[in-house]
């Protein structure tokens, strides 16, 4: 810029120079930008470790270069051969099987079995204790079959190294326990219904666990020939066997579910950490004001002696800059150091080798964020500041302006807030949600607000109030300068969150683990042979405590084409896309489910034997852009079948019954190896005793308590939300930040206003009463809007986000209130304790 | 006492403005809306100032005195007749005209010093020198630091410097640039007797040297009486504008 007035460098000095003065009252600017960004830098780092420590040991996640995975039955011999072809296979069964200990107190559990090769692994190692060869580990020796199994399976069924398992119809010696499984995560992600145990695939014939229709996955990791690459080897084997119905992983999704998970958490805590910043923008605000409030001197001297305003435009902003560059600072290096601090802690939740770092995408998205909240809630400030009139001198009495900055700064801070919103979409996972979670911010802040200006009007409107301590506290709350809108702002945003994060953790463990549907089954039975159906049933029903069982037949298909289209290429909702990720349970029947209620369309008549007609689920279709008379194709045990959609159905997941997204019409399936799936409600004091006459019985029915897998998925979401928790709290610190931030910046009115009420005959306890009121006024109100404003938000995620049903947590609402109402109090006090102590003359004398 | 005149004129008047007066006020009205209805502040000020004329400005409180002063210079648009300073007419200058105009040609000396807080006295001098681009502004602040005494005290900031230092810096701020006119609202009004006879002193002293136009205003009769002419305000018109003294 020519005009040397208005050059950069001539701001910088002048800054410079003012902020070798003092940078009081910019310590909760700090903090509060400081704390916001180490969020979302903890967050996104800890995404980031995650992501790379998978992706460094993707070959050994997914346990090959290639996964193929086919589910009912090993690959055909030409099959294999083909893969042989691209390089070195390791073949593994992996199903779900009981396990019992063979001593005096048969105690039984649910295992993941998987089968193994002498190849196998084919990266990384496995590792156990004692360390055994191969062959020491799993052959037979003395004619019993070795085991490896989890740690876990020896508590749980309170046996140990040496001891026999039965597995199926076959004794296993427990030869040791795994410490080390490279491919672990890649196979189940992070949620499994029972603990490993690990055979010869030479075993798994003896054990009789595989008939028709068994729930097994046959699955051939790949390493491949040198010359041979992913692509190519997929292509190959997708051409020469076209109906295979196999699901081909590569090393970019060696763990699907893990990394879905770890982007729907961080997703979630990198928006608490982003309202936490927004929180900390209202302190950067108040903190901008309160500084400059007491630079309007200054600054009218320098327009006086000659400084344009973009001058002091310029040398105001660098200031604010340089401060915003050490919360920055401060955040980043704490943010960047979390992750380093947990990785331990979170390598004992997540089974991968995690490597701790410094990742700098994050870190820079973080920054980003950070700078772009200095600037949106400062900008406005710093322009109004600089519209003081520089003649005020001459009157010595010089006060903050009012009123709108000029046009062109309200646009710039329009800016930056849109580009802060286009940041948060940009860098998130998921652009809807984000785009959702912008709106409501906005939204809320703009409720807090006007709720803010509600309460200063409805407290200035009040008259006639007898009391005097509580028309000194509304007389607080409405005065000019009042902390109301900054406190209403900053602590409710904070507190709608932790109501929002309070409600959706109560909705869902109170849907997963606390309150189980009155008529939740005890139990699934699964891999019921046709043949064993009709024992099954008299065998439970003959059991006292057994209230009933009811048994469906199913197998596993794939969707392969929607109305034609194949799948890989049709337009799928997001919510729905999960249908087409791998197998699903499919069954047939002629009467539509108890539970189940016809939306579209019309079920088929119960002499049905036509054309093969299919049920869906009514959200499913819709997501499957599929309408009645709409055709839908599945590969089920290699073969295609085409049905015609006659009905849809609103399906109670939450029931816990047997649910089928697929129903087909009688008629076409029969004929398929299949195995059956039952229900079995019986009474608690029944359960051990069900679950050891089924298996003891029928030693390839495999059984899930429905109760522990419900804790084991429990366990996971009360880590999940361990986490969130800790985030949301965050929200709560920056909030409480800029309260006290507030409050501080009333301090000496504070002071003086209690000299004055002092000189005035009031006792210390007509001041307090007075100061209770009104704090204890501005955090009930809050609290109060808190309350309605997280709840629903929190509704909107468990019903939109999450389709779940929606229960009103009281608690969590109560509890919140109750804090935004003891924070406001406490800290409203700590202030008014300090200002009571004051002598009151001098402070009279110097007014 | 060093000389100022280190500093070439880098504004030098030309023949047509020296002919032209200082200040020309001619029908100055201020009017304010306020919330209890039209405040008329001037009423019709007519004033000519001549190039290198010092004038008292004296009045009761509310007579208009410091209005008029930020009228001329520039710090508060008329709302009526028209204001010439220097040649300019200042209706025509916006905003950040008005902040070069003053840059470039007047000081301003207040009452309450208005010295910048964080900058240390030498800085202080500097700053609209530094606006104005030279690149001198530290040596020629220097200068104008030891004209005023001060020149033991460039590293003191305001908060260490008494009343007295303290408005010497703001004339040395406010002579350094070289103005053409220097306003000067009670620049002694802060002050004891004694500095503030000193601060008058190197006022005069320094306006003479520099041949820099003086409008001063005062509560001070002895202070008014060293001005060439004093001119009395009340009620927002000048009531006597002060044949020479």
């Amino acid at each position: 810029m020519s005009n040397p007035a208005v050059s950069w460098s001539l701001a910088g000095r002048l800054a410079r120079r003012e902020l070798r003065g003092s940078t009081r009252g910019f310590r909760i600017f700090v903090a509060c930008l400081a704390l916001g960004v180490a969020a979302i830098a903890a967050v996104g780092s800890t995404r980031a470790m995650l992501e790379e420590s998978i992706s460094a040991d993707a070959r050994e996640i997914l346990g090959g270069d290639l996964l193929v995975d086919i589910v009912h039955r090993p690959a055909e011999p030409e099959e294999r051969a083909a893969m042989e072809a691209a390089g070195v296979v390791a073949a593994s069964a992996e199903m779900r099987a009981m396990a019992r200990a063979e001593n005096t107190r048969a105690a039984r559990t649910l295992v993941e079995l998987k089968t193994v090769e002498q190849s196998y692994p084919l990266y990384g190692a496995l590792e156990t204790e004692p360390a055994l060869p191969r062959e020491a580990l799993l052959a037979p020796q003395d004619g019993i079959w070795g085991v490896a199994a989890a740690p876990e399976l020896l508590t749980k069924l309170d046996v140990g190294i040496g001891d026999i398992l039965r597995i199926g119809e076959t004794r296993f010696e427990i030869r040791a326990t795994i410490t080390r499984e490279p491919d672990r995560i890649g196979g189940s992600g992070l949620f499994s219904l029972g603990p490993r145990a690990m055979i010869s695939a030479a075993a798994l014939p003896d054990t009789g666990l595989v008939q028709p229709g068994s729930l097994v996955h046959y699955n051939y990791r790949l390493r491949l020939n040198e010359n041979a690459t992913s692509a190519n080897v997929i292509e190959t084997l997708n051409t020469d066997f076209p109906d295979a119905g196999w699901r081909i992983r590569t090393l970019d999704e060696s763990s699907p579910r893990l990394t879905r998970l770890i982007q729907r958490v961080t997703l979630f805590l990198s928006f608490i950490g982003l309202t936490a910043l927004l929180v900390g923008g209202v302190g950067v605000a108040n903190a901008v004001r309160a500084w400059l409030d007491g630079k309007i001197a200054t600054i009218a001297t320098l327009k006086c002696i000659g400084a344009p305003r973009a001058l002091v435009f310029r040398v105001y902003l660098l200031q604010v800059l340089a401060l915003a560059l050490l919360g920055i600072v401060v955040g980043l290096v704490v943010g960047a150091g979390l992750p380093v601090v947990t990785a331990d802690l979170l390598a004992q939740v997540i089974p991968i080798r995690i490597a701790g770092g410094i990742f700098l995408e994050p870190l820079v998205v973080a920054a980003l964020f950070g700078l772009l909240t200095a600037l949106t809630f400062s900008v406005w400030a710093i322009a109004r500041a600089c519209d003081i009139p520089a003649g005020d001198l001459f009157r010595s009495l010089v006060a903050p302006t009012k009123g709108l900055p000029p046009k062109s700064y309200i646009a710039l801070t329009i800016l930056l807030a849109a580009a802060l919103a286009g940041l948060a979409i940009a860098t998130a996972s998921d652009a809807k949600f984000a785009s959702w979670f912008v709106l409501g911010s906005l939204a809320a802040m703009v409720t807090f607000r006007l709720a803010a200006s509600g309460i200063a009007k409805g407290a200035a409107r009040l008259k006639g109030v007898r009391r005097p301590a509580l028309r000194l506290a509304l007389a607080g709350l409405h005065r000019p300068g009042a902390p109301t809108a900054s406190v209403v702002l900053s602590l409710g945003l904070g507190l709608s969150m932790l109501v929002t994060v309070a409600t959706i953790e109560g909705n869902l463990s109170r849907q997963i683990a606390e309150e189980l549907p009155a008529d939740a089954p005890a139990f699934f039975f699964v891999d019921i042979q046709p043949d064993q159906i009709a024992p099954f049933g008299e065998l439970v029903a003959g059991i006292p405590g057994v209230e009933r069982s009811e048994q469906v037949p199913m197998l596993r298909g794939r969707i392969t084409a929607i109305d034609g289209t194949p799948a890989a290429d049709a337009r799928v909702a997001p919510d729905s896309q999960w249908v087409l990720r791998g197998d699903r349970g499919i069954t047939w029947a002629s009467e539509p489910p108890d539970n189940n209620k016809i939306v579209r369309g019309e079920w088929w008549p119960a002499d049905y034997t036509g054309d093969m007609l299919v049920s869906l689920d009514h959200g499913i279709a819709v997501g499957l852009g599929l309408d009645i008379g709409h055709t839908l194709t599945v590969n089920i045990l290699g073969r295609e079948f085409t049905a015609t959609l006659a009905s849809t159905r609103e399906i109670d997941w939450q029931r816990l019954s047997i649910n089928f997204v697929m129903i087909f019409s009688p008629g076409n399936l029969e004929a398929a190896p299949r195995m059956h799936i039952a229900v079995v409600h019986t009474s608690p004091a029944t359960e051990d005793q069900v679950e050891r006459a089924v298996t003891d019985r029928f030693a390839n029915v495999t059984s899930v308590r429905v109760r522990s897998a419900l804790e084991t998925v429990g366990a996971l979401v009360g880590n999940v939300g361990l986490a969130v928790r800790l985030t949301a709290v965050i929200t709560l610190v920056a909030g409480t930040l800029v309260l006290a931030g507030a409050i501080a910046a009333g301090h000496r009115r504070r002071i003086y206003d209690s000299v004055v009420l002092k000189v005035l005959g009031a006792t210390r306890r007509d001041i307090v009463t007075a100061y209770v009121l009104e704090y204890g006024l501005l955090g009930l109100v809050t609290g109060a809007i808190a309350a309605i404003v997280g709840s629903i938000t929190g509704w909107a995620v468990v019903t939109y986000l999450l389709g779940l049903s929606w229960s009103f947590e009281p608690m969590a609402v109560a509890v919140t209130t109750v804090i935004a109402t003891m924070i406001t109090i406490g800290a409203g006090l700590i202030g008014t304790w300090r200002a009571m102590g004051q002598k009151a003359a001098p402070w009279l004398r110097n007014e | 006492m060093n000389d100022l005149t280190g500093a070439a004129a880098n504004h030098a008047p030309s023949d047509s403005t020296l002919a032209q007066p200082m200040i020309a006020l001619a029908g100055t009205e201020l009017h304010l809306a306020s919330a209890s209805g039209n405040v008329n502040i001037l009423r019709g000020i007519d004033l000519t100032v001549a190039r290198g004329e010092k004038v008292g400005v004296v009045g009761p409180s509310g007579s208009g005195k410091s209005t008029m002063m930020m009228v001329i210079a520039g710090l508060e648009r008329q709302t009526g007749g028209s204001v010439r300073v220097a040649g300019e007419d200042l209706a025509q200058l916006d905003e950040d005209d008005l902040a070069r105009f003053r840059r470039d040609r007047v000081g301003v000396v207040f009452q309450a010093f208005h010295l910048i807080p964080t900058m240390n006295a030498l800085e202080n001098v500097a700053v609209p020198l530094e606006f104005a681009g030279a690149p001198d502004a530290f040596a020629r602040a220097r200068a104008s630091l030891e004209t005023v005494g001060l020149g033991h005290r460039l590293d003191h900031y305001p908060s260490q410097l008494s009343g007295g230092e303290q408005q010497r810096v703001a004339l040395a701020r406010a002579f350094a640039p070289e103005p053409d006119l220097l306003l000067a609202d009670e620049p002694t009004g802060n002050l004891d007797g004694e500095t503030g006879t000193t601060i008058i002193e190197t006022l005069f002293d320094l306006s003479d040297r520099h041949g820099t136009t003086l409008l001063l205003i005062t509560h001070d009769p002895a202070i008014a009486a060293r001005c060439d002419r004093t001119v009395h305000l009340r009620d927002g018109l000048i009531v006597d504008s002060g044949a020479a003294a």
